[in-house]
């Protein structure tokens, strides 16, 4: 018979609270150590996340942490994000690192470094492999010293689309691969069936640049470092006078005005055939139920210039704002959304064509995805992504301060297509403002 | 004369027309080259937007502009006849004082205001919105309304109260009776104001008390602009306004010249 003394009732008594308070979450919240909590998300408007949210059940059923995730337009996500990062707020548990501010967003340690959750089993198993998105698209999303402050879910890649190849054909000619042969090719298409040979959009500040590389110019002298911009070297000046010349003389009326979408609904119509821009844009042609260009449109690699061949290339990552206070909730969500297996069932279950997950992209899968028209496009897509990582060309985009060099490139592209001035003295102006909002902004530059 | 009128009021009102056709096409037909006049229209993007988070954006932007228009008379209109029968020294650099709130750029308040509603927890409210119109409007409240009152004899309000009214009574049942074409007016551009909002409403509401000219950019996809929702909603975010202007017209000249032919 066990006999119950004082002092054990005395001892159940004072330690059965901290029992209590002690007991692990574990046992607590059924494995779930964030159930209860609730974050907010939020990204703009992307097909991405439409699909995804069908599978936000699967992921609150898992964890037992609630999502809610928010979506708005593109300049609309970005002016609210950035005035909200800007001043610390803890609104937000998760947001996009949207490329053109991931340069100013984690410059400016707005940014959680989540590093320290991919390096800690406790947060994340060795499976998910951080190295196994492409360099590419997290070159963006990285710091000077290597450190990690967004995981990609979407990768911009750049390639041609001609989308009535039939008419190259017919013409005896095949996708240009070069600048000279876009030329080429333009000369011998333009027009034909009502078809100008080539469309583009009004954002000449990432339309152009593969051009101006290709022929040995650049934005910068040394983006992270030297951000001295080089636009009226000879080299941009050539650069940008060829470009404007292919948009008046090969385009579409009314081109200088055309939004991105504008770009893509002239060659889905049929009105323009080539394009140069990335991937997300170009699938359409291929797979919307209002293509009318479905079963002729073909893809290639940007064209190469005398210099090489510098496809644009960018991407958008999840980040955890540095005023969050559940971050280890938030992680839990990125971890969930990025990972093989929710990017697997996007892919298999949407065709999602843009993820950055190497073992993705190279799944059965996606390839068969990305097969339009019987042409292998996921080879092309991984080309573009990993020639992007390798050398690092695209830096010069996520710099804090390229918004404005871009608008004064975007401005002197049009001087110079709408013959308002000559291609030396509109890239000289282009320089000297670039110079002026540089200086204004703080950036130390080189003299002379 | 009347052909040159003509001539100028189409030029004028193609590109609502443009706009309004616009919303009766699919996107195919939106992107046809050369466009059709004659084409089968098409009320799914006005189906599209009522099931969509638009009709709430509608609703909250009809309840903040009516709100803070009616609360910006309220308050304004009394003060537009202080300040008219102030007979004191100050009262004109209270007057420009007042006016002087709406001298900077909107832009330059964004981050005060940010963080003042985040503090007390004013952001995506539809009270906060109120507030922020409610300021901006009070000034043009008080420097149109004051006009008015202004060219007003003070012997109509002297007779009130030799009658026997109060200075209050004097005021709702003589002078403010006489100023209804200027209130016309003056609700009619405060109105405007609230409604037509995009910057305000962009950086001070989230979801819940987004307003409607904001919910029109969120048809601007990343991947692709829903061309047929964005000119079904611009439709819709005219018609109150062409309705209210409709409604109170014949006060809207005499109301908006009333004021500048004093003296």
């Amino acid at each position: 018979m066990t006999v119950i003394r004082r002092r054990t009732i005395l001892g159940g008594a004072i330690s059965a609270p901290f029992a209590t308070l002690a007991a692990p979450a574990v046992n607590a919240q059924g494995g779930k150590p964030h159930a209860g909590t609730t974050i907010n998300a939020a990204c703009f408007q992307t097909t991405y996340f439409t699909y995804l949210k069908d599978y936000f059940p699967q992921f609150e059923e898992k964890t037992g942490i609630k999502v809610n995730f928010n979506m708005q337009a593109f300049p609309v996500y970005n002016q609210r994000t950035d005035l909200e990062l800007s001043t610390k707020g803890t609104a937000l548990d998760v947001c996009n690192a949207t490329f053109i501010y991931t340069g100013r967003w984690i410059g400016a340690g707005w940014l959680t470094n989540l590093d320290t959750f991919t390096k800690d089993r406790k947060y994340t198993p060795a499976d998910w492999e951080p190295e196994d998105f492409a360099g590419g698209p997290q070159s963006a999303m990285k710091n000077a010293k290597g450190e990690t402050f967004g995981f990609s879910w979407e990768g911009g890649a750049m390639i041609t689309s001609a989308a009535r190849y039939d008419l190259i054909e017919k013409a005896g000619l095949g996708m240009p691969k070069t600048f000279d042969e876009l030329i080429k090719v333009c000369d011998a298409v333009h027009n034909k069936e009502n078809v100008a040979a080539f469309t583009a959009d009004k954002l000449h500040h990432w339309n152009w640049i593969p051009y101006l590389m290709g022929m040995g110019g650049a934005v910068f002298k040394a983006p992270p470092e030297n951000l001295t911009p080089t636009l009226d070297t000879p080299q941009a000046a050539k650069s940008a006078d060829w470009y404007a010349n292919l948009l008046m003389k090969y385009g579409p009326d009314g081109l200088l005005s055309y939004s991105d979408d504008q770009a893509m609904r002239s060659q889905m119509s049929g009105r323009a055939n080539i394009r140069t821009q990335a991937i997300t844009w170009m699938v359409p042609l291929a797979k919307h139920a209002e293509s009318t260009v479905q079963k002729t449109v073909r893809y290639g690699l940007m064209p190469a210039g005398p210099d090489g061949n510098f496809p644009g290339s960018n991407s958008h990552g999840l980040a955890i704002p540095a005023g969050s206070k559940k971050k280890e909730a938030a992680w839990e969500f990125i971890k969930w959304a990025l990972s093989k297996e929710t990017l697997n069932m996007v892919v298999k279950d949407h065709g999602y064509p843009s993820v950055c997950r190497l073992s993705v992209i190279r799944s059965p899968e996606f390839k068969k995805v990305l097969t339009l028209n019987g042409q292998d496009v996921a080879s092309l897509y991984l080309e573009v992504l990993e020639l992007g990582g390798k050398t690092g060309y695209m830096k010069y985009r996520t710099v804090p301060v390229y918004p404005q060099v871009g608008d004064k490139i975007n401005k002197a592209i049009e001087r110079i297509a709408t013959k308002q001035q000559d291609a030396a003295a509109a890239m000289k102006q282009a320089q000297s403002e670039s110079l002026s909002d540089l200086k204004k902004a703080g950036i130390k530059v080189d003299q002379g | 004369m009347t052909g040159l009128a003509v001539v100028l009021a189409v030029l004028a009102l193609s590109p609502f027309v443009w706009l309004l056709l616009m919303s009766f096409k699919t996107n195919a037909e939106i992107f046809r080259f050369p466009p059709r006049l004659l084409f089968d229209a098409t009320l799914a993007n006005y189906a599209a937007l009522w099931t969509s988070e638009f009709r709430n954006s509608f609703a909250n932007s009809l309840v903040v502009s009516v709100a803070s228009t009616v609360l910006s008379l309220l308050v304004g209109v009394p003060a537009a006849y202080a300040l008219s029968r102030w007979t004191r020294r100050g009262g004109g650099a209270i007057t420009l004082w007042i006016l002087a709130s709406r001298m900077a750029p909107p832009i330059a308040f964004t981050i005060p205001y940010f963080l003042v509603y985040r503090h007390l927890e004013l952001l995506d409210t539809r009270t906060g919105l109120v507030i922020i119109y409610l300021t901006t409007n009070l000034s043009l409240v008080i420097w149109m309304m004051r006009p008015f009152y202004d060219q007003l004899p003070r012997a109509l309000e002297e007779a009130a109260w030799i009658d026997g009214a109060t200075m209050w009574q004097g005021f709702t049942r003589i002078i403010l009776p006489l100023s209804g074409p200027g209130l016309a007016a003056t609700a009619i551009l405060c109105f405007l104001f609230a409604w037509n909002d995009f910057f305000f409403a962009l950086i001070l509401t989230r979801t819940e008390a987004m307003t409607a000219p904001v919910a029109v950019v969120n048809f601007m996809n990343y991947e692709g602009w829903e061309w047929g929702r964005i000119a079904a909603g611009g439709t819709m975010i005219m018609l109150p306004v062409l309705v209210f202007s409709f409604i109170v017209r014949r006060y809207l000249v005499s109301g908006l010249t009333g004021g500048a032919v004093k003296g």
